[in-house]
């Protein structure tokens, strides 16, 4: 059923979908009590985790067992308490579906006419904000990295062409050559961290040291239901469901010998996050989240 | 007729208010304080909500961002004022907001938990009419102002806690507050302070010349010599025109390399800000912009390079001035 909402609508967030989908799936529930319907929740979200193992999958589903058990805790009758759930969770996907929208309008008064803007691999969310940019009459350009090894910068590239927005795709390799070039760097984000650092494809880390060695702003966009409850200090701690596909995981004996697909980057090297929440420092992350999970 | 006479009182005061400020931000210095301009600003809207004529707290909100637009357009780099129209608004809708007894939500910002346990939305459009709402608000703006005149007095009290005898001190330029800090601690200690004298207003002058009289041993050097000289100082103590959302400054121009300079020798740079100079603005090339190319008056000083702010609320790191950001205005005020 997520496989179907994601071939549906190509531009919807992978969270968004699955948020939708597991709505579905509370609608079809036929438990009695409400632990049997946190049961049957649970094992929904781990089925959704092995078919697309990102971090925004995750995230999405951890916000939906969390906003269940909020509800549940305030209607213990079992059909009233159904009731509320479903809509509230009509109107948190209507909210969710906006925060894009939200994050475009507020990132864009930050690029200044003339501005050059690198970017790293694909994200919608970065693409709604070049668009809300250009929407406003602003003369930039953007380079693109390839994105190996799925060539997603490629896509990336293609899209901002469509939009009419100057863009040159360059090596992973060539990041640092182009940074004294750029002006500002801007990435999307597959998951935000406690530590108010971020996940996101592989390369986002090697972007965000050379920002800081140049001395260049490093911009995070960002939903908020894409805020997770992890804490990594170092690579290492990110863990291997997020790292590898969710196939790799199945079949492969060595994980050493394959190539992650994300990485993590510390709040150290980010200058501000962008969410519908509004313009964060990465020290105001951790405050959200706590606002959330009290 | 009396209504019309007190309508023209209004708005001469507001004319004269809005010449002075044009007058007073460009050329030599500020002639006023901005602990003034906050109180003078604040007094005004005190005024306009009580001789102005509004029957609900929307029309309230809309004739003060109105004149607010207009005041902070009069003087652009002067943001204390802008910041007081965000304070009194803020003011507004918590006294609506407990008027209609609703339980004041102690956090208006968005957050993730809101969006999960929010049945519907909750527009509110200010226009339910109440009787005590002006005396309410009225109240509110002088207990406001009471805390407008205590902020010097706030921040230095806590300056024993941060001087120590025989410290060396660096500042630059003059700042009120700053200077009233120092005079403070020396009052039980003794210390050298060293000014920067901040060219081309040589602010720095009077500064020295005010500390000495207060027995504080005083030294002037030129901006030039700030890197030289820091490897002898303890601590930097600075004052700022603006305090910007992220936790950095907008301050008088030299306050940059001084931050550098303290940067390089590991010297704690604290800044001495009352409340009312936090500004919701963070973006910094729009402010720079508005600067005179040919010798601009303000730095951008970024947040990686304080160490701490005293406020009159206390001392705080840069990375939580978010924080107060949100307690002291709602997100709907950032935008005038």
């Amino acid at each position: 059923m997520h496989q179907e909402l994601i071939r549906e609508d190509p531009d919807v967030a992978s969270a968004v979908a699955a948020i939708r989908s597991l709505l579905k799936f509370l609608k079809r529930d036929q438990s009695e009590t409400i632990l049997g319907l946190r049961e049957n929740m649970t094992k929904a979200i781990h089925r959704l985790e092995e078919t697309d193992s990102s971090v925004a999958v995750s995230s999405g589903g951890e916000l939906f067992l969390r906003f269940i058990s909020l509800t549940s805790l305030e209607h213990p009758d079992l059909s009233q308490c159904k009731n509320v759930m479903i809509e509230r969770g009509e109107l948190f996907l209507k909210k969710i579906s906006l925060s894009r929208g939200k994050v475009g309008k507020l990132c864009h008064t930050f690029i200044k006419d003339g501005a050059k803007i690198l970017t790293h691999s694909s994200s919608r969310v970065v693409l709604k904000v070049l668009e809300n940019a250009a929407a406003d009459n602003k003369r930039f350009t953007v380079y693109v990295t390839e994105s190996q090894p799925d060539s997603a910068g490629k896509l990336m590239a293609q899209k901002l062409c469509n939009l009419n927005i100057p863009v040159t795709v360059v090596l992973d390799a060539a990041v640092g050559y182009i940074m004294e070039k750029v002006d500002l760097v801007i990435v999307g984000a597959e998951g935000v961290v406690e530590s108010g650092g971020v996940i996101n494809k592989i390369g986002t880390y090697q972007m965000a040291v050379c920002s800081k060695a140049h001395n260049k702003p490093f911009y995070v966009v960002a939903e908020s239901f894409k805020f997770v409850r992890l804490y990594p200090l170092n690579q290492q701690d990110v863990p291997d469901r997020f790292k590898y596909k969710a196939d790799i995981l199945k079949t492969v004996k060595d994980l050493n010998q394959e190539h992650p697909m994300i990485d993590y980057t510390p709040p150290s090297l980010i200058t501000l996050l962008f969410t519908d929440l509004g313009v964060l420092t990465p020290s105001a992350v951790s405050d959200e989240l706590i606002k959330l999970y009290l | 007729m009396p209504g019309a006479d007190k309508e023209t009182d209004l708005s001469e005061r507001i004319e004269s208010f809005l010449s002075e400020l044009k007058r007073c931000g460009s050329g030599a210095g500020s002639l006023r304080g901005s602990a003034e301009t906050a109180r003078e600003t604040t007094a005004l809207l005190r005024r306009i909500t009580a001789q102005a004529r509004w029957s609900n707290a929307g029309d309230l909100m809309e004739i003060i961002r109105k004149e607010g637009r207009r005041m902070t357009a009069a003087q652009p780099s002067e943001t204390t004022v802008g910041n007081m129209v965000r304070r009194v608004l803020k003011i507004i809708r918590e006294e609506y907001a407990r008027s209609r007894g609703s339980t004041e939500e102690a956090d208006q910002q968005e957050s993730l938990h809101k969006l999960l346990t929010s049945g519907g939305s909750s527009e509110d459009n200010f226009r339910q009419h109440f009787a005590h709402l002006k005396a309410n608000i009225i109240e509110a703006i002088n207990e406001l102002l009471t805390e407008l005149e205590g902020t010097t007095d706030n921040i230095s009290m806590q300056a024993l806690e941060h001087i120590h005898s025989n410290e060396v001190i660096m500042t630059i330029g003059r700042s009120r507050t700053v200077e009233a800090f120092l005079k403070d601690a020396a009052r039980k200690r003794k210390f050298h302070v060293m000014v920067a004298e901040c060219a081309p207003f040589c602010q720095g002058h009077e500064m020295a010349t005010s500390l000495s009289k207060e027995d504080i041993e005083t030294t002037v050097i030129p901006d030039a010599a700030i890197f030289a000289v820091m490897s002898r100082v303890n601590k930097v103590i600075i004052g700022t025109q603006t305090v910007l959302a992220n936790g950095g400054l907008r301050a008088v121009n030299g306050t940059h390399t001084l931050a550098l300079a303290a940067k390089h020798h590991s010297t704690p740079l604290i800044v001495c800000a009352p409340m009312f100079k936090l500004s919701p603005q963070i973006d910094v090339s729009e402010i720079l912009s508005k600067v005179n190319a040919h010798c601009p008056l303000f730095d951008y000083v970024p947040p990686e390079l304080i160490t701490l702010f005293i406020s009159n609320i206390g001392g705080n790191a840069p990375s939580y001035i978010y924080r107060l950001m949100s307690e002291l205005y709602h997100p709907e005020d950032h935008e005038l």
